[in-house]
């Protein structure tokens, strides 16, 4: 479990630097977020 | 029971990712020069403050969406709009869901504030929000809401409050 916690660490950071810095991945999950909240609030 | 246990942690750590990447995204936005898609902005900054006579805004009737900031608190969204006898409109939807309460803030927010600032086509302008629950005009404007939009908003819903409507009125 411990390289499971660490791969996860590893992903979350990843995913932090990937939304805030690479172009259009802030946008992907935001439109993605936006189809389900959607679905959700009708 | 241990396996069990495990299959959670790992479930809920997966989970973990979409969340973050939401959080992070939404935090970037309040940050950024007005609304992108659905997470709420920073103030809008950029832009010629409107000055003069009440324009015509009919114009907005070619304009899918526009960016709304409220003053208090000063985050933007984007958001539909319409014109009905040279009125600017918004409105918020889902207002009777539970979901829709806890996603739209913002109607909330103007009817305890109405100040809010509008851009289009890179110009702001100052507006006062008022609800409208109810009144003759109510037809129209969801007809016009109706014709522009994929929407089935009707005088009902904004009676009934699933629809707040609000007129974007000259700042005194």
């Amino acid at each position: 479990m411990k390289k499971f916690y660490v791969g996860v660490a590893i992903a979350l950071v990843l995913t932090i630097l990937a939304v805030l810095f690479v172009p259009g991945v802030d946008d992907f999950v935001e439109q993605t977020f936006q189809r389900y909240l959607g679905r959700a609030a009708r | 029971m241990r396996i069990f246990k495990n299959t959670v942690i790992v479930i809920l750590c997966l989970l973990l990712i979409p969340v973050t990447a939401i959080s992070t995204a939404a935090v970037k936005q309040r940050f950024a020069d007005g609304p992108n898609f659905v997470f709420s902005g920073g103030p809008l900054e950029a832009g010629e403050l409107y000055a003069g006579a009440e324009p015509d805004w009919s114009f907005v009737n070619d304009i899918p969406t526009i960016e709304m900031q409220l003053m208090e608190p000063p985050t933007s969204r984007i958001i539909w709009t319409v014109e009905h006898n040279n009125k600017l409109y918004v409105w918020s939807g889902y207002m009777g869901t539970r979901v829709g309460q806890m996603w739209k803030q913002w109607p909330l927010q103007a009817e305890e504030d109405g100040r809010a600032l509008i851009r289009i086509n890179g110009i702001r302008y100052e507006r006062q929000l008022k609800r409208i629950q109810s009144g003759p005009e109510l037809a129209g404007i969801t007809q016009a809401i109706t014709a522009k939009y994929p929407s089935r908003t009707t005088s009902e819903a904004v009676e009934s409050g699933d629809v707040w409507l609000f007129e974007a009125t000259p700042r005194d």
